[in-house]
């Protein structure tokens, strides 16, 4: 039987070794982290969730307070609802649709004060006591369009036809009526299943459900502890609805501009409260009793919020653009952080015996940051993505950090006692990059000594160059001219025969291979009667083929012509190779391609 | 048994929708047939059940995650889950595939031609395809669902920007101003303002913008690269440092305060703080330009010429580099070298007097007085404003004896500085201690040896005359360093390269620019030099050292010939600077030496081979 608070002991007793206790893997050891101790560690817990369907609370009502997860299982089955005691999982309850938020509450003032466990699915709410289904709640269903609601209703008594029926209800889907999944099925069947259809669902009412996509509780009329609250949702539906928690009846319902994502609450419904909520069209919506106007104190944010939490008054916001925000209650930003990656979840510290209150954000880096106001005080590297978070007691420890991560890992910290948090941000003052030195590329004795003969010779320096470069320009011109004139360059210049030559050598020796590949330029003149041969010294290369008859070349296509050629030298000589191509009765080549051979390998003998 | 029949009859409703061409069909997802066997009818689950799973792994950007789900959610809706296809659509536009999203975000539309939302996509789809004048189209639908949304009206502006209706957009903007103060728009409508060249109104956005964020480093950088362009530098000051407050390495703020340190010679701050942008950006060539004029301005040429040897290797098409090198080598007397550059500077900007003027003192030093007459003769046909390009050459003119052509530039470099002076303007004292110098010896020529004169003012004011130029240069580089990518619209001619330090990185991401900066570039060569407030900047004294080192040698010889303007003159400029060598010798103590060792002893070097060798005199 193990507690918590056993690592307290272990803390004080055994800092450095790790010590393992029992047969679970409840362990405490000394991490790198100064601040925080590791309690557990389950890597392969296998639990997909989220920071909202994570809560602690003290369901048997006997200071043992317990873990209760909402595990979404597969996305698509096996989801369940878990309790931990400790590390071990002390029940499992299968939820039959995915969970979307849990929350633990008081709803009755009988004794032992045991609080009941809420979990949004659906349009249900299923709640549970001493850990045992107590009650399922479904949301009101919505308005139907009356319209709609006649045709059924027609349906019923066959007084309408099913194709007209269906006719009617795709004109008013199309007027932008939204109708109820039954007519949206009966739209999309093919003809043949119309009839079928409606026969089957006709008997049974028309309804129109919603999602609920967040919970929340609120303090009744007593702000204690373990007073009663009520349950705070919201719907796909754009609504947010308050239960009473004895009669399970809407209290009051309020409507949103756009669909809720996250929602906090504070205040007590019978006396003040307001309702912050985060919703899908990126802004944040602030509720207050009796107020109808949702959009005075609006915040729109510049990206979809990924978290939004609270600290007395001030709302602090994590975006999709990897800022995290505060804002106060009136909707005026205070100050905005950047941040190294991207937010996964975030959730608040309040540690009450140091009266230490924070933000943690998850990040995709892997990495948990702590911000005390806008200053960074920590910083918890972790093994994977943690996408959820919940911070409060859990067993008999005050400061205990729960997170899931992405890879469904189960991880337990224990803030220390002795942990410091410094109220400011952690790199402060000029950046270290200010310190370092500049890197000036270093010149030598050389550059001077170069400096000064142009210091003394610039005059003559001057002309030479200029002298220098007009003949190198005229001696550019001078071989072009003659490159020209001797049908050198491996581009015809004829416009008689338009002919472009290219060569490869291929092979490291001693036989290379070499192609030739020659194209006719022209766009409709054909080439013929051309020859290639080649220019080389015979006593260091061998070609197999010493020329090479060329068919036609047909304008734009380029052919290839293949010789293998011997070298004859293991010396490691080379030399260049000329490439002619000759058209009969002509004494000067057309072109002429020079390819400079590459070294070739000698023989090996084997 | 994929449902055809059903996307069909889709594509023949959507045409409504279609005002941006093409509209897609709802995917055609299989929809299972529901069995008819059991009386008893089964309940269908709600469309939208798991939106609420989507978004949330949609915002923590699991979009592998994400198109499983929707594609799960799909299949069970028959493709009738607008929330699933949305999210679809906007993950597709992250992936780039903006074409795709377009298609989707249609779909939507269809789905619910009421949710403005779905518009608003569509439109925004199309105008990342710049399709402007669709998107607005589909702007104003949305508009006509919902009124008085911050989104679509900024948004309009947005188009009507790149449409270059800028009276429209920047009524929309404002409309989205009064909606909701966002950040966005403030910037949206100061760069509309930029565009339209009011540099003032986009102070008073910017002014705006920073008043309702005042931690916001892009914002105050901005704003106070405005107030330099309108030459309050006080202000401009003000506010980069209030940026380098909230994000001390912010890399823009800092080329932008530092070039104005730079200008106020304060080059040891400017280095430390250039240190962190080098850390940021290490390969940017206008960071290494202005490294490389401070170390200019401390005299440290060897350093000078790596940092922006290295700035030309990174950014080897940029002239103010290449004219920066070629300042630098006139310094230290490399003729040879400071030729190459400036005339690759030339052959990159063919339009400036300025680079005319140094090379035609690269070449009266090469020895090559025709083609220097022509490159003088050439500036001063291109820039008619600049005093000391007729100096300049006056002094040229008087080294190769042509007096009476020497006279007429004399003249009309007094009434260029007379005019400069009437419009209130300062004129450098440089240019007018050397005018001083140069007026005299024009006049006295006949009585004396003519060869001796004329040796003298040779070797004299042609000295002072690189130096006169390359401390104007000096100035205009210096502060080109940030501007390094800069030539933007500007309301003042005398506005000065500083003032438009940086400008086009505000535009720089308005991919409608360049061709306005192309244009303004051609109408508005950038003009240095004289300005008001800068004009005798610190660094030309720094400079000056230099130039009176080299004045000083040849004074013996200057000094019996010297008319008594010319005596008094000299040892007053002498006097209000320090020597070369104390400057020298005195490194900022509180500083580390960002030259390393071996560069300063190289630099050292450098110096005693300066003072060893004599320039050569232009030989006469």
């Amino acid at each position: 039987y193990l507690h918590l608070y056993l690592s307290r002991h272990l803390e004080k007793a055994n800092y450095n070794s790790r010590s393992y206790i029992s047969s679970g893997s409840f362990y405490v050891m000394e991490g790198k982290n100064d601040k925080w101790l590791d309690a557990y560690h389950d890597p392969v817990a296998s639990i997909y969730t989220f920071t909202q369907c994570l809560t602690l609370s003290d369901i048997q009502a006997d200071g043992d307070w317990k873990l209760i997860v909402a595990d979404l299982g597969t996305g698509s089955y096996d989801m369940k609802l878990k309790v931990y005691k400790n590390t071990t999982l002390m029940s499992e309850h299968t939820i039959i649709d995915l969970p979307t938020g849990v929350v633990t509450f008081y709803m009755d003032t009988l004794e032992p004060r045991t609080p009941a466990i809420a979990v949004a699915s659906g349009p249900y709410i299923y709640v549970y006591k001493n850990l045992r289904p107590y009650f399922k709640f479904t949301l009101p269903p919505l308005n139907i369009h009356p319209l709609e609601e006649d045709l059924w209703n027609q349906a019923k008594d066959d007084q309408v036809n099913v194709y007209s029926m269906r006719e009617m209800l795709e004109n008013l889907r199309q007027e932008g009526c939204s109708l109820t999944v039954r007519s949206l099925r009966l739209l999309q069947l093919e003809a043949g299943h119309v009839e079928g259809f409606v026969n089957l669902h006709k008997n049974t009412p028309l309804k129109k459900q919603t999602v609920i996509t967040c919970l929340d509780t609120m303090k009744k009329s007593v702000a204690d502890e373990d007073a009663i609250s009520c349950l705070v949702l919201g719907t796909e539906s754009k609504s947010i609805y308050i239960l009473d928690p004895e009669a399970f009846t809407v209290l009051a319902t309020m409507d949103l501009p756009s669909v809720p994502v996250f929602i906090s609450v504070n205040g007590m419904f019978d006396v003040d409260y307001r309702i912050v909520v985060s919703c899908r069209n990126g802004c944040v919506y602030t509720l207050k009793r009796g107020s109808k106007d949702v959009s005075k104190h609006m915040i729109e944010l510049n990206s979809q919020p990924v978290g939004m939490q609270r600290i007395n008054k001030n709302i602090y916001v994590g975006c999709m653009d990897e800022t995290l925000h505060c804002f106060t209650s009136k909707g005026k930003k205070l100050w905005t952080v950047r941040l190294p990656a991207s937010i996964t979840t975030i959730e608040i510290i309040d540690y009450r015996p140091r009266s230490f209150a924070a933000v943690l954000v998850a990040l995709s880096n892997q990495e948990v940051h702590i911000y005390k106001e806008k200053f960074l005080v920590d910083i918890i590297k972790m093994d994977d993505v943690v996408t959820g978070l919940q911070f409060g007691r859990f067993g008999r420890e005050d400061g205990t950090l729960v997170m899931t991560t992405k890879r469904g890992g189960l991880f337990v910290k224990i803030l220390k006692r002795t942990a410091k948090f410094e109220e400011k941000a952690l790199s402060a003052g000029p950046p270290v990059s200010q310190n370092q030195k500049l890197n000036v590329p270093k010149k030598t004795k050389l550059f001077v000594d170069q400096t000064q003969r142009e210091r003394e010779n610039a005059v003559i320096m001057h002309r030479t160059f200029q002298r220098d470069l007009a003949q190198l320009r005229l001696k550019v011109m001078r071989e072009y001219v003659k490159a020209l004139d001797n049908s050198m360059n491996p581009i015809s210049s004829d416009p008689m025969e338009p002919l472009k030559l290219s060569a490869h050598v291929q092979g490291i020796g001693p036989t290379f291979k070499f192609t030739v590949k020659l194209q006719n330029t022209s766009l409709s003149q054909a080439s013929t009667n051309l020859v290639i041969t080649f220019d080389y010294d015979s006593k260091l290369y061998d070609f197999r083929k010493k020329m090479i008859q060329v068919p036609m070349l047909v304008p734009g296509l380029t052919y290839n012509f293949e010789t293998f050629v011997d070298c004859l030298n293991d010396k490691g000589v080379t030399e260049n190779v000329k490439v002619y191509v000759l058209k009969q009765g002509k004494s000067v080549p057309l072109i002429t391609g020079v390819v400079s051979m590459p070294v070739s390998e000698s023989i090996v003998v084997v | 048994m994929a449902d055809h029949g059903e996307s069909d009859e889709h594509n023949k409703e959507s045409e409504g929708v279609g005002a941006a061409g093409k509209v897609p069909s709802i995917p055609s997802v299989v929809a299972p047939p529901v069995k008819p066997r059991s009386r008893k009818a089964p309940e269908i689950p709600v469309f939208e059940r798991r939106n609420w799973l989507i978004h949330l792994h949609y915002v923590r950007k699991e979009f592998e995650t994400c198109k499983v789900l929707i594609r799960e959610q799909l299949s069970e809706a028959g493709g009738m889950c607008e929330y699933a296809v949305y999210v679809q659509g906007l993950i597709m536009r992250q992936e780039g595939k903006i074409q795709e999203s377009l298609d989707l975000f249609q779909t939507c539309a269809l789905l619910n031609s009421q949710n403005p939302e779905n518009l608003k996509q569509v439109a925004r789809s199309l105008f990342l395809l710049a399709r402007h004048k669709a998107a607005i189209e589909i702007y104003q639908q949305a508009a006509k669902i919902c009124d008085n949304d911050w989104e679509i009206f900024h948004n309009l502006g947005v188009c009507h920007m790149y449409l270059r209706e800028f009276e429209k957009a920047k009524n929309y903007l404002k409309q989205a101003l009064t909606i909701r103060r966002h950040e966005v728009s403030y910037v949206m409508l100061g760069k509309i303002y930029l565009l339209e060249r009011d540099a003032n109104a986009a102070i008073d956005i910017y002014r705006n913008a920073v008043e309702y964020s005042p931690e916001n480093p892009d914002l105050l950088t901005t704003l106070g690269l405005l107030y330099m362009q309108v030459n309050q530098y006080q202000k401009a000051f003000e506010n980069l440092g209030n940026a380098m407050t909230f994000d001390p390495s912010h890399t823009k703020a800092i080329m932008a305060a530092c070039s104005m340190m730079q200008s106020h010679a304060d080059f040891d701050v400017a280095i430390t703080k250039y240190r962190i942008a080098a850390a940021n950006t290490p390969e940017s060539p206008p960071l290494w330009n202005n490294i490389g004029m401070c170390f200019f301005g401390k005299k440290k040429y060897v350093a000078a010429i790596s940092c922006l040897k290295r700035a030309n290797y990174l950014a080897p098409f940029d002239w103010k580099i290449l004219n920066n090198l070629g300042l630098v080598h006139l310094t230290t007397g490399q003729f040879a070298s400071a030729f190459h550059f400036l005339s690759a500077a030339i052959n990159l900007k063919t339009d400036l007097a300025q680079l005319y003027m140094l090379l035609a003192i690269a070449l009266s030093h090469l020895d090559d007085p025709d083609n220097a007459s022509q490159s003088y003769e050439y500036a001063a046909k291109l820039d008619s404003k600049d005093p000391s390009i007729p100096l300049n050459y006056t002094v040229h003119l008087l080294n190769h004896g042509d007096r009476r052509k020497a006279s007429g530039y004399l003249t009309q470099f007094e009434a260029l500085v007379e005019s400069l002076r009437a419009s209130g303007r300062e004129v450098d004292q440089e240019l007018m201690d050397l005018a001083a110098v140069v007026g005299p010896t024009i006049h006295v020529g006949e009585t004396t040896s003519k060869r001796l004169i004329t040796s003298v003012t040779a070797s004299l004011p042609d000295q002072t005359s690189v130096h006169a130029a390359a401390t104007n240069a000096g100035v205009f580089s210096s502060t080109s360093g940030t501007t390094a990518t800069s030539e933007v619209a500007r309301n003042s001619r005398y506005a000065g390269t500083q003032s438009s330090a940086e400008e086009p990185d505000i535009m720089n991401d308005s991919p409608v620019t360049p061709g306005l900066m192309a244009k303004s570039e051609a109408i508005v060569p950038p003009i240095y030099g004289h300005d008001p407030v800068f004009a005798p900047t610190p660094q030309l004294e720094d400079d000056s050292p230099f130039g009176l080192t080299e004045l000083s040698k040849p004074s013996p010889m200057c000094q019996p010939l010297a008319s008594m303007g010319r005596t008094e003159a000299l040892p007053g400029i002498r006097g209000q600077l320090p020597s070369p060598d104390q400057s020298v010798s005195a490194p900022p103590s509180h500083m580390s030496e960002d030259g390393d060792d071996i560069a300063e002893e190289t630099e050292k070097e450098m110096k005693k081979a300066d003072r060893a060798s004599k320039l050569p005199l232009p030989d006469l």
